[in-house]
């Protein structure tokens, strides 16, 4: 199975614990994912403050065009907002010829082209889709037996497109924290927002919705929050102790990966498993080989 | 000025009530997606749906009415617009199909080029973040975390590293923050051609 790896710029950084364990998942479940050559941000979901609708397109029409350049394989973004900004603007190219063509008429400044037959893909659609459950339950050699996860959602995981899962009642990520062998608690927010972009600048706000979300994570059992968005871990984990102070909670749950949580599961070390990069540590809930 | 009688448009469309249009043909016109709205039925769904809701002075459903009532002023300087986080909970409720999001930041977009600042640390962390892609063609989550720290001026910039000092460290320590500077992608040079090309090409902000 052959994929492009669109990693993006918090994978590099904030969310390294996500690439780290998800190269080595990928590799005991036959993943083979290469880099785009060359790649560049996407944008996220702030880019409109210094570029026009037009500017943001062509950001990540290039990346669409050098995944057609190299080899046109499907597009995996484990970052849920790299995954949306790619796939909406990816449509509007394959709906709006115009739109097409105009963009086509910018990506000629570097001798690029795009003709719109590229997939871009979620790594949860992948993991379910084409590896399988089957597959994902026989690589497991240290059930997750006891550990109560809540497997939480957020928004550009699934929203707006519900492509590969249902955007009102999701199912995928519990679906694959139950084939590792943990229990999946289902909590009513795991859908609502955790700030994303915002977080930093409307610090208030936010606190508020991350209070939400681990509160209602919390109360109905979870111990450990999952997500397959780096915007989602910073936010409900880096932030933790300063929303504490500010809301007056008293929180201390880590938040992981989906794919941490693999890699513990399937046998491989603490380091693979890349819980040493917690800020704040699963080690009580998460016995890595 | 296009002083017109407007349509029946939410409650306070009443017949025979005098509409102020030009502001509508100027967000239909020069707002990027800005004519998606004339799709909007004025249902609500959107507003219900907003986890920002609380905090905005004017949800989505009355931001379109208001640009439909010609209210420019409380339109381009609404905190609303950029207090938009993307999470689509909007869009895949809406019965219009309005992409209410790209309607958003095409109105925030705007009203910056228009020198209005609805939500002023946003915009400039905004702002930052442009910057680095436009220099690296990538994100380095700390640089665009210190400009937009020391954008504040040097006294604030230093309180507000301050502030945020403890969970730097911890993203150091923890090995989640990249220690050398983020190099520019090899092709950074076309992809500023195709930026500058998209900035003049593009509707966003052009008067
Ligand atoms: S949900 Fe759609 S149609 Fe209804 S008010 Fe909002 S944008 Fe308009
Ligand atoms: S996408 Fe924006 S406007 Fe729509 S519900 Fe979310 S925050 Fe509100």
């Amino acid at each position: 199975m052959n994929y492009f790896l669109y990693q993006g710029c918090s994978l590099e950084a904030g969310g390294i614990h996500y690439t780290v364990s998800l190269k080595a998942v990928a590799k005991v479940l036959g993943l083979s994912l290469k880099e785009i050559e060359d790649w560049n941000c996407c944008g996220a979901s702030i880019s409109y403050v210094g570029g026009n609708e037009l500017s943001v397109d062509v950001l990540a029409a290039r990346n669409l065009a050098l995944a057609e350049a190299q080899g046109g394989m499907d597009i995996v973004a484990p970052c849920s907002s790299c995954y949306i900004v790619l796939n909406k603007v990816n449509y509007k190219l394959q709906e709006k010829p115009g739109l097409l063509a105009e963009v086509n008429e910018v990506l000629a400044e570097g001798n690029l082209k795009y003709s719109g037959k590229i997939r871009v893909r979620h790594l949860l659609d992948v993991l379910f889709n084409d590896v399988g459950l089957d597959k994902i339950r026989s690589a497991v050699k240290k059930p997750l037996n006891g550990v109560q996860v809540a497997g939480y959602v957020g928004c550009q995981t699934v929203r707006p497109f519900g492509e590969y899962d249902s955007v009102e009642k999701p199912l995928i990520q519990d679906r694959i924290i139950e084939a590792i062998g943990a229990t999946a608690v289902s909590f009513p927010n795991k859908m609502r927002c955790c700030g994303s972009g915002l977080f930093l600048t409307e610090l208030t706000a936010c606190y508020e919705l991350a209070r939400d979300i681990l509160g209602d994570a919390q109360t109905n059992g979870g111990k450990i929050v999952s997500t397959a968005c780096p915007m989602c871990q910073m936010n409900l984990e880096a932030y933790q102790k300063r929303m504490n102070k500010a809301l007056g909670t008293n929180f201390n749950i880590p938040v992981v990966f989906i794919t941490q949580l693999m890699a513990v599961a399937f046998g491989l070390s603490r380091k693979e498993a890349a819980l040493d990069r917690l800020l704040i540590s699963a080690d009580p809930f998460l016995k890595a080989a | 000025m296009d002083q017109v009688v407007g349509p029946k448009y939410g409650s306070r469309g009443g017949a025979g009530k005098a509409y102020n249009q030009s502001f509508a043909r100027e967000v239909y016109r020069n707002v990027d997606s800005g004519e998606e709205i004339k799709m909007c039925m004025q249902c609500g769904v959107c507003a219900a749906s907003c986890p920002l809701k609380e905090k905005m002075d004017f949800s989505p459903r009355k931001i379109f009415t208001l640009i439909r009532a010609g209210q420019r002023e409380k339109v381009l300087s609404s905190q609303a617009i950029m207090l938009c986080t993307s999470c689509y909970s909007c869009k895949v409720r809406c019965p219009r199909k309005v992409p209410v999001v790209d309607v958003m930041h095409g109105l925030a977009h705007y009203a910056l080029r228009q020198g209005y600042k609805p939500r002023a640390e946003t915009a400039l962390f905004g702002q930052k973040f442009w910057g680095n892609i436009y220099r690296l063609g990538r994100i380095d989550e700390k640089d665009v975390a210190l400009r937009y720290f020391l954008g504040h001026g040097l006294g604030q910039g230093i309180k507000l590293m301050m502030e945020n000092k403890n969970m730097g460290i911890g993203m150091l320590w923890y090995k989640r923050m990249k220690i050398l500077p983020e190099r520019p992608i090899k092709n950074v040079k076309s992809l500023r051609k195709m930026l500058d090309k998209a900035k003049a090409m593009g509707k966003g902000g052009a008067v």
